[in-house]
């Protein structure tokens, strides 16, 4: 008796049903499909003063790369970048254990805070710049506004669900308030501060480039002004897409760091 | 907590904003600050009060709500668009829902210099920026909230013999309803500041560019009276938006 | 020989006198606990039990009466002579089970040098040495409470308060490691209080029961289990244990109603 090994099989399995298990290259069919598209539509239908199609991008990208001051630009930025967010994360770490442990000052000076982070600051830029010129100095503060609001609420939010029990066991077996600082609360919090390290980094990203683009005599926005008004398209996209990898790699980091701090939580 | 800290708890607060206007008032009055940099509060009044009696205030506050109005219709009717048609698959919400998030990942600001070079520096890029970065927020939690709408409640549905346009009105939007509202919200908040922002970085009207004009001709008393402004309408906003959304969480109950 | 533990008059009130909320948990609870006895306490829910057991382990303060241990007032946690060991596994899961154990021992003061040594012994009493390296996430919950079990039995205190510590697990796991309690008990001679709600776990467990009565709650009377430790498996299907756990349910029964009438008052 002979067995059919294929019976009740479809003759071939259709494309759907073995991309089925892989989203991931599935993901990856949809983002080359979106840049032949841009390709195709940029080399026939769209304007040369507007739309640079995305192999000209890529070789532009090398291009500006050679261009000193689009180096230095850029590297400024990054500086901005990191200094903000060093300052912000540690200024909020600080602030958010002061608020998140203390239920006096959490009732007293946590509206204050949610007061100052529904403020849009957009619109304190120009003052900011006034006050701060526009070098190095006002970008750093512009991205640690936007940054420092997400780390105090999330290490708050980390330090006011502590596990009860774990605190009254700590007591139970004769702990000091400096062992159940460091053996209780700090590792409760690293996992809430970790998020809130993620949340700062898209916000430092959004503010240091807010200021970057409005201040148009120099840096990064010199050159986005530049490439615009020159209509070079291929470099503004080049550009852009520098910063955009910047952006993508950094938040990725703190995206692994995120995870990997908060593998104990089940 | 006892009333005592309670009270004292008030008193912090209270104190904060009456250190700020104090502060502020001794460092202008006292010449410790340039009253280039930070006017005498009651100038500033007068020129917030001087804006809003003449009617200055209009022209510049409809071309920012216009732009907020036409980006955020936009951003709602494409994210939920998108969003209900991906999240009628589950192989496509696995696909694009990680797909989607990343790319909200980027800061989206650095489209505007690209929306400038296409639509001039009028309102066009601002509904465009407006727009795209309204259209994430939306389009995630429409996702969301469709595709986790309770199994049981959709497999009863369809043995009730529900029919397409029945099974999504009466069963996925209602269940939905309060995450795609959240989303919607978050959407309208951030359609605001990136509309104020970029009215800030290159503009020729709207609230945002009076706040740089004024700045760039040092007039700093009316440059803070149309801040003042601009935090009003994004206090209102905000507060509409989260009474509608509390609103419709009740209903969902 | 002075108690291991004695209760005097301990009350428990939350709420400012004459708060039409104010609710009295405990009322006047008196108890002298001898050295090595096992006692368990059990009632309906709310009954005071586990409040008790707080403002013995010195987690509580009571709102009138005093706890003593050996013969001295307790104002606070007594790392040295109380080990409590939490219904919810109260493991810290950022550790190990090894380091678990030994957190507790250093939370107590013992030296670094003894450590390890004395990490090892509980988990070997408790057979979880293979788990050492395990994160109490990858831990079945049986085996969190032995974890929790183990550390408390580092400590080498002399008295052990437990607070209904088997709760969370099915009954067969829980009728296991009774079994394993009782032999430990034997063993060591320790001091334990045990609070409950299972009526064979009492029986089978304890020395004396001490009975709650529903809130205010009051010890309305105290069962003596005269059965040498370690109890034996067939005690479980004993006659006697049947007959007392009958006689504890004939108890318990009227309480159990009262307090559904209260509840129900409460949550109309």
């Amino acid at each position: 008796m002979s067995i059919s090994l294929t019976a009740g099989l479809p003759a071939r399995a259709s494309l759907r049903q073995r991309l089925g298990d892989r989203p991931g290259l599935a993901r990856i069919g949809v983002i080359v499909l979106m840049l032949l598209f841009w390709e195709v539509w940029a080399r026939t239908l769209g304007d040369p003063l507007f739309i640079a199609p995305p192999s000209a991008t890529f070789v532009s990208v090398f291009g500006i790369l050679g261009n000193g001051g689009v180096v230095k630009a850029l590297a400024g930025a990054f500086f901005e970048l990191l200094a903000g967010f060093a300052i912000a994360v540690t200024a909020g770490v600080a602030l958010g254990l002061v608020l998140g442990l203390s239920r006096f000052w959490y009732g007293a000076a946590f509206p204050i805070v949610l007061m100052l982070y529904a403020i849009p600051q957009t619109t304190v830029l120009p003052l900011f710049i006034l006050m701060l010129g526009v070098g190095a100095k006002a970008k750093i503060v512009f991205g640690i506004t936007h940054s420092v609001f997400a780390v105090v609420l999330t290490v708050v939010a980390g330090a006011r669900n502590i596990d009860p029990v774990l605190l009254r066991c700590a007591r139970s077996m004769g702990a000091s308030r400096r062992q159940i600082l460091f053996n209780v609360v700090v590792p409760s919090v690293v996992p809430s501060l970790f998020t809130g390290m993620r949340l700062a980094m898209a916000g430092t990203l959004l503010g240091v480039l807010l200021a970057e683009l409005y201040v148009s005599s120099a840096g990064v926005g010199f050159y986005t002004t530049q490439f615009a008004s020159a209509f070079q398209p291929a470099k503004l996209f080049a550009l852009i897409a520098l910063l955009a990898a910047m952006a993508v790699i950094l938040n990725e980091l703190c995206r692994m760091a995120e995870t990997r701090f908060n593998r104990w939580k089940a | 907590m006892s009333m005592r800290d309670n009270l004292s708890q008030r008193g912090v607060q209270i104190g904060f904003v009456l250190v700020a206007g104090l502060a502020w008032h001794w460092a202008v009055s006292n010449g410790k600050v340039s009253p280039l940099i930070l006017p005498p509060l009651p100038a500033v009044w007068r020129n917030f009060v001087g804006i809003i009696v003449t009617g200055q205030f209009w022209p510049d506050l409809r071309v920012t709500l216009t732009e907020l109005i036409s980006a955020f219709s936009l951003a709602c009717v494409a994210g939920c668009a998108v969003g209900y048609m991906v999240s009628r698959s589950a192989f496509a919400v696995r696909v694009f829902d990680p797909l989607l998030s990343s790319m909200y990942s980027i800061p989206a600001i650095l489209l505007y210099p690209l929306y400038v070079l296409f639509f001039g520096i009028g309102s066009g890029s601002k509904i465009a920026i407006g727009t795209t970065i309204a259209f994430f927020p939306i389009v995630l939690s429409t996702i969301a909230g469709l595709s986790n709408v309770n199994r049981s409640l959709v497999v009863a549905a369809r043995s009730m013999g529900a029919s397409d346009w029945q099974m999504f009105a009466q069963v996925l939007l209602p269940a939905a309803f309060p995450v795609v509202l959240a989303g919607l919200r978050l959407g309208l908040v951030i359609a605001l500041l990136s509309i104020l922002g970029t009215e800030t970085i290159a503009s020729f009207e709207g609230v945002g560019h009076q706040i740089v004009s004024n700045a760039e001709s040092m007039e700093i008393a009316p440059m803070f009276a149309w801040v003042f402004l601009a935090v009003l309408i994004a206090f209102t906003l905000n507060g509409i938006a989260s009474a509608l959304e509390a609103r419709g969480r009740r209903g969902a109950e | 020989m002075p108690a291991a533990i004695e209760v005097k008059g301990v009350s428990q009130a939350f709420g400012a006198l004459g708060d039409a909320r104010r609710v009295v948990a405990l009322e006047s609870a008196d108890l002298s606990i001898p050295r090595g006895e096992l006692l368990c306490l059990i009632g309906p829910s709310g009954c005071g039990k586990s409040t008790l057991l707080n403002v013995m382990a010195g987690l509580a303060r009571p709102t009138s009466g005093q706890v003593l241990v050996d013969g001295e007032v307790v104002r606070g946690p007594l790392p040295q002579k109380v080990a409590f060991v939490f219904q919810e596994a109260a493991l810290f899961p950022w550790r190990t089970i090894e380091d678990n154990v030994k957190l507790g021992l250093a939370f107590q003061g013992v030296p670094t040098n003894q450590r390890n040594d004395r990490a090892r012994e509980a988990l070997d009493a408790v057979k979880l040495t293979s788990f050492a390296q395990h994160y109490p996430r990858q831990l079945s919950g049986g085996m969190k409470q032995r974890a929790q079990l183990a550390r408390a039995l580092a400590l080498e205190t002399d008295i052990l308060l437990m607070d209904e510590p088997f709760a969370a697990l099915d009954e067969q796991t829980r009728m296991v490691l009774g079994e394993d309690l009782s032999v430990l008990l034997a063993r060591t001679g320790k001091t334990i209080v045990f609070v409950t709600h299972s009526l064979v776990e009492a029986v089978f467990l304890a020395d004396r029961v001490a009975v709650f009565t529903a809130r205010p709650g009051r010890i309305k009377t105290i069962l003596e289990v005269n059965e040498p430790h370690p109890r034996q498996r067939n005690f479980m299907t004993s006659d006697k244990l049947t007959r007392m756990r009958n006689e504890l349910y004939e108890l318990l029964h009227d309480e159990v109603r009262r307090t559904m009438e209260i509840n129900a008052e409460i949550m109309p």
